[in-house]
């Protein structure tokens, strides 16, 4: 079960792999050599107790931060030998992250908020706008387009959130917590969402989550402790769990 | 195995309330049951029966009548006013929360720390029990059935009947899992603790 | 870029009330400078002797001009204090939100480009209002300027929002690299500006000391080299002691406060130490000038009242006079700055603040705390300053061959008192952010 000491080559077939990656935060040992797969179109969760290094984790895959030593490769390339502007583009063409809470521009509607990511990409905004409607009215948000963050639900902005995320057609979208600030049903109706979108589009989902409940959405889990993988190993076989969803 | 409700639910009430839309024969009962309570343990036929012999005996149903339908004869049941009468009364019974919860995984881990002490003093061969590795084996098993009754309920068509009782035993799935992780946690406590006694 | 632009526009059009403060401050901050620039150019592309009938005849030699013109650029110096000072209001919201674009995948160069879009248009609106003015100025006055003086102008018109949009990118170099909201308010820091200005402090006197060695050029520059090196020094290290003061003071009175307020002011004056000095900076070295200024007056106008007729003495008066009303203006500026700054500091740090006040901290405590947070490290600051300030007047004085006049040591303390109304003005706010239902919206 462990791998803890093994460091297997970065899997075939893998949308994102990393490998024995360190970080810490001043004298905080956040990583500790984690290695893990994420498999094209699946969906797996990353659980752990508070401070076993799922959220770092998260942010090293996502190349929002970079590891103090180990390899996170997505598409041949490995992400620490990146520029910053080339991380910034893999964030808005390739990669979606939702948070808790808080990731939307409060001065930004949620339509401007989920055409964000277009624009900055060059689209002209005519065709941003049209295209985020069509995401809110997905996650059934479109009444509020026209609000800012502070005027909607929780339930709502994360939905907002994950049009957001899901706007440029990613490949892989970052999960962290998504539900961690919502009641039960607010949280099953985001699941839900995310779940049949990313299933749809075989969009890859890194789920972190310490809900058991959460957790049962996605294919396979891979539990952490103490900055490095602990049980479900790093590479096992995602890719049935896939198929037995179709 | 977990199911929509406990084993000691009564049937009889179930089938009284079943009772109650009109006069339906066994068949056409256990149907229903199944249909209502998709994620409960399924009636066998014989149960059915017996209960509703039962519900006549004690005058809280009675016989309507027989009918054919072209096929072999069955009998109509219907329910009495006694009956009514004794369903209102469970319907409005607050339901007893669980006073003894039995814990086979607990009772299971407590075993296996014991019996390891107890192979650590006779016989250092052999294959020991070991409660932690125990635990993660019961909380993969534990994920998977969740994963299961997740796909089940997020299925597209699913009903609400299917989502709310996949949602209960998921609570008490969940509930499991927490105290397992916690258990985890304070294994090491928990051996000293059970060996010292 | 013209993406980039819509998308600042459409962020601002989203501002809420704090960000349109930041705005229409740093319009009026920018309003100011174009007005102090102008007239600076107007004046100096003035030729030759001419009479012109304001000040006194102060105005009519290129050499007076020259001061004068001198005086207005040094101007600039508070009035880019509290631009600076502006551009901290609601700091921490923009960092957050500046992070938020990051993560949706903006590139550093992207929110460099947006940031400085924001801050160029705000500052363009307050140079072209500021110019309008002085053109109605120029109208009323009937002076017609060269046309050297019109390039200058257009110069003027640019410069201002250009080096608006550049100070806003340099101020966000830490955030746009991190797409994760790490907002360090602390940390670069450090009282390192303070150590580059007794760098250059001790430069100016070195010059100084050299040119006096060569009799050849000895004459006003050397005095004028070793007084600026002199208000640079005391004014780096007025900043210092601000910071290293309340570094100290803050762990000693967190550690025996026996007062709930100066607990919570000595803590905060513990977290983050440099605060205070970054505050205060403008101020202290507007100190340092006034009290030199307000000595070297009472020397001249003794040295001068021996023999000469009134209207020549009222020629030299107009002129410390106007020098006097330009130091005035700067404290002004400086201690709006200083409002403003007390402001943002309780604005930021609303929700902290409405948390103690539902945990039942009563008004009266962190009103008090927030006076002392200001008046603490101020103290020790300002005497230094004024000691500073006392030595320059005293050199002169002792070149004059004078007694030193009193009056100068009244300066620091009047400016001590200034500065706690000044932080006292912010006390209505506390009342409203200090509220339990600021809870439930922040």
């Amino acid at each position: 079960m462990s791998t803890r000491d093994e460091q297997p080559l970065p899997g075939a077939g893998a949308l994102i792999s990393a490998r024995g990656l360190r970080k810490s935060y001043g004298r905080t040992e956040a990583l500790r050599g984690a290695s893990l797969d994420l498999h094209e179109g699946e969906i797996l969760a990353v659980t752990g107790a508070s401070g076993s290094g799922k959220s770092t984790l998260l942010h090293c895959l996502s190349g929002i931060v970079r590891p103090d030593e180990g390899t996170v490769t997505y598409g041949g390339e490995e992400l620490g030998g990146l520029p910053e502007g080339r991380l910034s583009e893999l964030r808005r063409r390739d990669f979606g992250v939702v948070f808790q809470f808080g990731q939307l521009i409060p001065e930004l509607t949620a339509l401007d908020n989920v055409a964000l990511p277009l624009l900055l990409a060059g689209t002209r905004r005519g065709e941003a706008n049209e295209r985020a409607g069509e995401w809110l009215e997905r996650f059934g948000v479109r009444g509020q387009a026209d609000l800012r963050p502070g005027g909607m639900s929780g339930g709502q902005s994360q939905r907002v959130a994950l049009a957001r995320a899901l706007v440029t057609g990613p490949r892989a979208v970052f999960a962290d917590e998504p539900t961690g600030a919502l009641d039960t049903l607010a949280g099953e109706q985001v699941m839900t969402a995310l779940v049949h979108t990313a299933r749809e589009s075989a969009t890859a989902v890194l789920l972190i989550t310490h809900d058991a409940q959460v957790a049962a959405y996605a294919d396979r889990e891979v539990g952490l402790r103490d900055g490095a993988v602990h049980s479900g190993s790093a590479q096992a076989a995602g890719q049935e769990a896939v198929r037995r969803e179709g | 195995m977990y199911s929509g409700y406990s084993r000691r639910m009564s049937t009889r009430h179930v089938l009284l309330g079943l009772l109650a839309a009109g006069p339906t024969h066994g068949y056409d009962l256990k149907q229903q049951h199944d249909a209502r309570f998709p994620q409960a343990r399924p009636l066998a036929y014989g149960q059915v029966y017996t209960t509703l012999q039962r519900l006549v005996r004690d005058g809280l149903a009675a016989v309507e009548g027989t009918d054919s339908d072209g096929g072999p004869e069955r009998t109509l049941y219907r329910s009495t006013d006694e009956g009514s009468g004794e369903l209102a009364r469970w319907a409005e019974e607050i339901t007893a929360p669980a006073p003894f919860v039995t814990n086979e995984i607990f009772a299971k881990v407590v075993v296996s720390i014991l019996v390891a002490a107890a192979g650590t003093r006779t016989a250092p061969e052999g294959r020991k029990p070991d409660a932690a590795a125990h635990l993660r084996a019961q909380r993969a098993a534990h994920m998977e059935r969740m994963r299961e009754l997740t796909a089940l309920k997020t299925a597209p068509g699913a009903d609400l009947s299917t989502v709310l009782s996949a949602d209960y035993a998921l609570a008490h799935l969940d509930a499991d899992v927490r105290w397992m992780t916690t258990t985890s946690a304070r294994i090491d406590t928990l051996t000293a603790e059970v060996n010292a006694i | 870029m013209k993406a980039d632009i819509r998308i600042a526009w459409t962020l601002a059009r989203g501002s809420e009330r704090r960000e349109w403060w930041r705005i229409s401050l740093t319009l009026l901050g920018a309003l100011l400078a174009t007005g102090f620039a102008l007239a600076a150019v107007t004046i100096a592309a003035v030729p030759g002797q001419v009479s012109i009938p304001y000040a006194h005849g102060l105005l009519d030699q290129p050499g007076q001009r020259a001061g004068v013109v001198l005086t207005l650029v040094l101007l600039l110096i508070p009035v880019l204090g509290f631009l600076g000072q502006c551009a901290r209001i609601g700091a921490v919201h923009r960092h957050r939100r500046t992070a938020g674009m990051r993560l949706a995948g903006a590139s550093p160069a992207q929110m460099r480009r947006i940031a400085a879009a924001e801050s160029g248009f705000a500052c363009l609106a307050g140079s072209t209002a500021g110019s309008a003015a002085f053109a109605v100025l120029l109208a009323v006055t009937g002076h017609a300027p060269r046309p050297v003086a019109w390039t200058g102008f257009a110069a003027v018109v640019v410069a201002v929002p250009l080096v608006a949009a550049l100070v806003s990118v340099f101020a966000l170099r830490h955030v746009v690299a991190s797409p994760l909201d790490h907002v360090r308010t602390t940390g670069p820091d450090r009282g390192r500006r303070a150590v580059l200005g007794f760098m250059l402090a001790a430069a100016l006197i070195a010059t100084a000391g050299l040119l006096t060695l060569f009799p050849a050029s000895l004459g006003f520059t050397p005095f004028a080299l070793l007084v600026l090196g002199l208000v640079v020094f005391s004014g780096a290290g007025a900043i210092w002691t601000a910071g290293a003061f309340a570094a100290f003071v803050g762990r000693r009175l967190t550690l025996r406060a026996k007062s709930p307020a100066v607990l919570i002011a000595a803590s905060r004056l513990a977290h983050d130490p440099w605060a205070a000095a970054r505050t205060h900076a403008a101020l202290l070295l507007v100190t340092v000038v006034g009290v030199g200024f307000v000595g070297v007056r009472g020397v001249l106008l003794e040295t001068l009242s021996v023999g000469y007729r009134p209207v020549d003495l009222a020629f030299y008066t107009t002129g410390i006079d106007l020098a006097g009303s330009a130091v005035l203006v700067a404290l002004a500026i400086s201690l709006c700055g200083l409002a403003v700054g007390t402001a943002e500091s309780l604005a930021t740090r609303r929700r902290g603040l409405a948390a103690q006040a539902a945990a039942g901290v009563p008004h009266r405590v962190l009103a008090k705390a927030a006076l002392l947070e200001t008046a603490l490290p101020l103290a020790p600051a300002l005497l230094l300053a004024g000691t500073g300030g006392t030595v320059v007047y005293l050199v002169y004085a002792t070149i004059a061959g004078t007694g030193a006049p009193l009056l100068p040591l009244l300066v620091p303390v009047a400016v001590y008192a200034a500065c706690v109304l000044a932080a006292a003005t912010s006390l209505p706010l506390l009342r409203r952010v200090a509220h339990p239902a600021e809870l439930r919206f922040t």
